[in-house]
């Protein structure tokens, strides 16, 4: 379970997030629908620790994430819209790094990694520097590092933009198995289809304020009777 | 040239503008600038005084023209070596080589307008070293006006032909060494061959004077003869010389020509090589070898070792690979006692052991105080530390959500500067225990001051680069270039252990080994748990708040 309570965020000059609450049950995959520059990555920055929050709190399993802040990091896994991860490392090296990091048992790592990169398509690239590697493929290394210690609550910031059709299936598919293991996949996106297709539960968010919770039904039927959500709707749809 | 000329301009509009430079930058520069004066100053005042002597103890001879050649011999090994790192970064590892290439220009004209900065960089080296040495001499020398024309004039030549014959080699090693193939091993290759260069160098010149040892007496009565030894592999260094040293005889005038022709004909094969090469050279550079995962290596390489290890592995890994950093910070910490080692052993091997003799008649504790400030140098330099943070640059903020303990990452940079310091105070151990064949007993209390210096030097440096490290930056180098906190870490460490060694050479009970340990032990034990509070409240402060 993810609580995040009055959470708020100002930038010099700006509020980026505006006292944020959200509760996201356990099972479920949630996106985080905003148009750019909304608050979505201030908001999950904050979720996972790298920015110092102004006000609020962030209760990740029953962890406070500023007070209890390892064991609270140690039940999230975390797949940021950029990819500057260790890029001297090579691939191999940086899967065995994050397998260390989250105590994950030799056992585990022989069999999971050849089979998670393997359903990527990155397994041979294993030995290579990660500086190699095209934008997907670190996506795709920063995903299998992820699964490897196969958290309770998955959380990833854009994770579609950039990828080809065939990883994004892919990776579609892996949050749903996720989520069907009783676990928390929370992801942010920019393109309403992708909520469509994928959630089951969604909230949108705009200008640091979350403008709607629900499922997907009572989404729909908030865009026809909301002038202000079909407003943004139409931002949505022709961003995407 | 004319298009040639539009790209030098641009070239150094590009380089030399302080658009994007941030007002700290430009303030600590103005800051630097002010310092630098009465530095500058007294180098002066030592460099006069020092052409003065040697004027004075060689001209009885009729050898004073040595101190021209040991003047042009200098400046010339000098501009090869920034050439030689300037030149690389300029054609070929800068951002904007490729995007140059992609115009429709002639090699020559790239090549020239790539030289631009840094053979401007090289006359503001040129200004300050050699011009005011040729103004020393000339005063000493009582010379007319004629002297000063010509220096003038070789002021202006004399870097051109340093610069031109290293920016061929470069330019001719890139085409033909086939290592351009991998832009990260060539950078480290390249900053190994400087290293080497200079310890080659010394060998050299070393042995050379070695053999001639006992003709010495022969050579300084000889006229020229000595100047012939010293400029002996520099040849224009020669001409300068002979030409400056009698300016209004014929003499003086066919060898100015001559090093005129020397130099044109210098930047001619300059623009000739560039025209022929230089593309060829540029053009295989980027991409790296691809090699694909052995089933059977799974098993060893997915190890379970304590996070620390991992963390430290991940730091070595990424200096080792890195190649501004292997060569900032392995080979720069390791340059100074490799360098001792060499020019020791070989002033043993020759008839100068006076060292280890004159150590000999040093009491230990005096040998003691020496060796430790000495290493106190040779650690205080060693950019690992104050490099610690802004390293990880963007990849910093993966730190951060991963859970791992602060005390972890910090710790692990520390173990890093700590081993990197191990090595160099590994060699000079062995220069302590069999070069200058200092006793057991205090080499055994060096190391553990050492130790201890060693750990607290890489605190000193984490402490500062934690408190405004530079995240943001998009070439290694830039973690380097333009920062004062080398400058910064050095002063402190100075303040903090002046103190000790002043302690230590004064107060007349410590001449007891016994009791300048305890003294030593008590205030370097102090003085660590000092900085490791100081600096786990900073990492508390600022861990967390630290963003690209
Ligand atoms: N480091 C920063 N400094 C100042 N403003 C920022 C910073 N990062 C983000 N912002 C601002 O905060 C707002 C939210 O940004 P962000 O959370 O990145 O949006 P999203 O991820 O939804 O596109 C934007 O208006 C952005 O300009
Ligand atoms: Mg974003």
């Amino acid at each position: 379970m993810i609580e995040l309570t009055n959470l708020t965020k100002t930038y010099p000059g700006k509020t980026a997030v505006q006292s944020l609450n959200l509760t996201i049950p356990d099972g479920k995959i949630f996106g985080f629908l905003g148009p750019n520059g909304a608050g979505k990555s201030t908001t999950i920055k904050m979720m996972t620790g790298i920015l110092p929050m102004d006000g609020g709190s962030i209760q990740l399993n029953g962890k406070d994430i500023s007070k209890e802040s390892i064991a609270a990091k140690k039940s999230i896994g975390y797949v940021p819209d950029r990819s500057d991860i260790f890029l001297r490392l090579k691939g191999i090296e940086y899967l065995n790094f994050i397998a260390d990091v989250y105590d994950v048992p030799k056992e585990v790592r022989e069999t999971k990694i050849p089979e998670l990169t393997k359903q990527f398509g990155i397994y041979d690239a294993l030995d290579d520097h990660i500086q190699t590697y095209s934008h997907g493929m670190k996506q795709k290394i920063v995903v299998s590092g992820v699964l490897l210690h196969d958290p309770d609550i998955w959380i990833l910031d854009e994770p579609l933009t950039g990828l080809d059709p065939k990883s994004s299936y892919t990776l579609k598919e892996m949050m749903r198995e996720h989520a069907e293991k009783g676990k928390i996949v929370f992801f942010s996106t920019h393109v309403l289809e992708v909520v469509e297709q994928l959630c089951d539960e969604v909230a949108i968010i705009n200008q640091g304020k979350i403008q709607f919770q629900g499922n997907m039904k009572e989404m729909k039927q908030q865009f026809k009777e909301d002038d202000n959500l079909e407003r943004l709707f139409l931002e949505l749809t022709q961003n995407g | 040239m004319a298009k040639t000329w539009i790209l030098i301009k641009t070239m150094l509009k590009m380089q030399f503008s302080t658009a994007g430079k941030s007002d700290m930058e430009k303030v600590s520069f103005g800051c630097l600038f002010i310092m630098v004066i009465p530095f500058g100053f007294f180098i002066l005042t030592m460099l006069n005084s020092l052409i003065g002597s040697l004027y004075a103890s060689l001209s009885p001879t009729e050898n004073e023209n040595v101190i021209l050649g040991l003047l042009f011999v200098s400046v010339t090994i000098i501009y090869i070596f920034v050439t030689l790192s300037t030149v690389l970064s300029s054609f070929y590892f800068a951002e904007d080589v490729e995007s140059f290439i992609s115009l429709p220009f002639q090699p020559y004209q790239i090549v020239m307008g790539k030289a631009a900065v840094p053979f401007l960089s090289l006359y503001g080296i040129n200004t300050i070293l050699l011009l005011p040495s040729l103004l020393f001499y000339g005063i000493h020398s009582q010379s007319t006006i004629v002297y000063y024309a010509f220096a003038l004039i070789l002021w202006a030549l004399t870097p051109v032909i340093p610069f031109a014959l290293t920016a061929i080699l470069v330019i001719f090693i890139m085409r033909f060494a086939n290592i351009s193939k991998n832009k990260d091993r060539t950078k480290m290759f390249m900053g190994m061959l400087g290293f080497l260069f200079i310890i080659g160098i010394n060998i050299f010149i070393r042995l050379d004077s070695n053999q001639n040892g006992t003709g010495m007496e022969e050579i300084i009565t000889e006229q020229n003869g000595l100047l012939d030894l010293v400029t002996k592999f520099f040849p224009t260094a020669y001409f300068s010389s002979i030409s400056l040293t009698s300016p209004s005889s014929l003499t003086g005038v066919m060898y100015l020509l001559l090093v005129i022709a020397l130099t044109v004909g210098g930047i001619i094969l300059f623009m000739t090589v560039g025209q022929q090469w230089y593309f060829k050279g540029v053009l295989g550079l980027s991409g790296g070898k691809r090699s694909t995962f052995k089933d059977n290596q799974l098993s060893k390489r997915t190890r379970k070792q304590p996070v620390l290890k991992s963390l430290f592995l991940k730091e070595m890994r990424t200096i080792l690979r890195t190649p501004t950093f292997f060569t900032q910070i392995l080979v720069q910490s390791l340059f100074f006692p490799v360098f001792l080692v060499v020019i020791l052993l070989l002033e043993s091997s020759g008839s100068l052991s006076s060292l280890a003799a004159g150590i000999e008649g040093w009491s230990a504790h005096t040998t003691l105080i020496v060796l430790i400030a000495f290493t106190i140098l040779g650690l205080g330099v060693n950019p690992a530390a104050s490099s610690s943070i802004s390293r990880d640059g963007k990849t910093w903020f993966n730190h951060l959500y991963l859970p791992i303990a602060a005390r972890d990452v910090i710790n692990s940079k520390l173990l890093i500067s700590f081993f990197l310091n191990l090595l160099s105070i590994t060699v000079i151990s062995v220069v302590i225990l069999f070069v200058l064949q200092v006793s057991i007993l205090v080499w055994a209390i060096w190391l553990l001051a050492s130790l201890a210096i060693s750990w607290i030097t890489s605190m000193i440096g984490l402490i500062l680069d934690l408190e405004q490290p530079k995240l943001n930056w998009t070439d290694e180098r830039e973690v380097f270039k333009g920062r004062m906190i080398g400058l910064f870490a050095l002063a402190i460490e100075a303040l903090v252990f002046a103190a000790m060694l002043l302690l230590l050479w004064l107060v007349p009970v410590f001449q007891n080994l016994v009791f300048s340990s305890l003294f030593m032990a008590f205030y370097l034990g102090l003085t660590l748990s000092i900085g490791q509070w100081y600096l786990n409240k900073k990492v508390k402060e600022k861990y967390t708040t630290l963003q690209a």
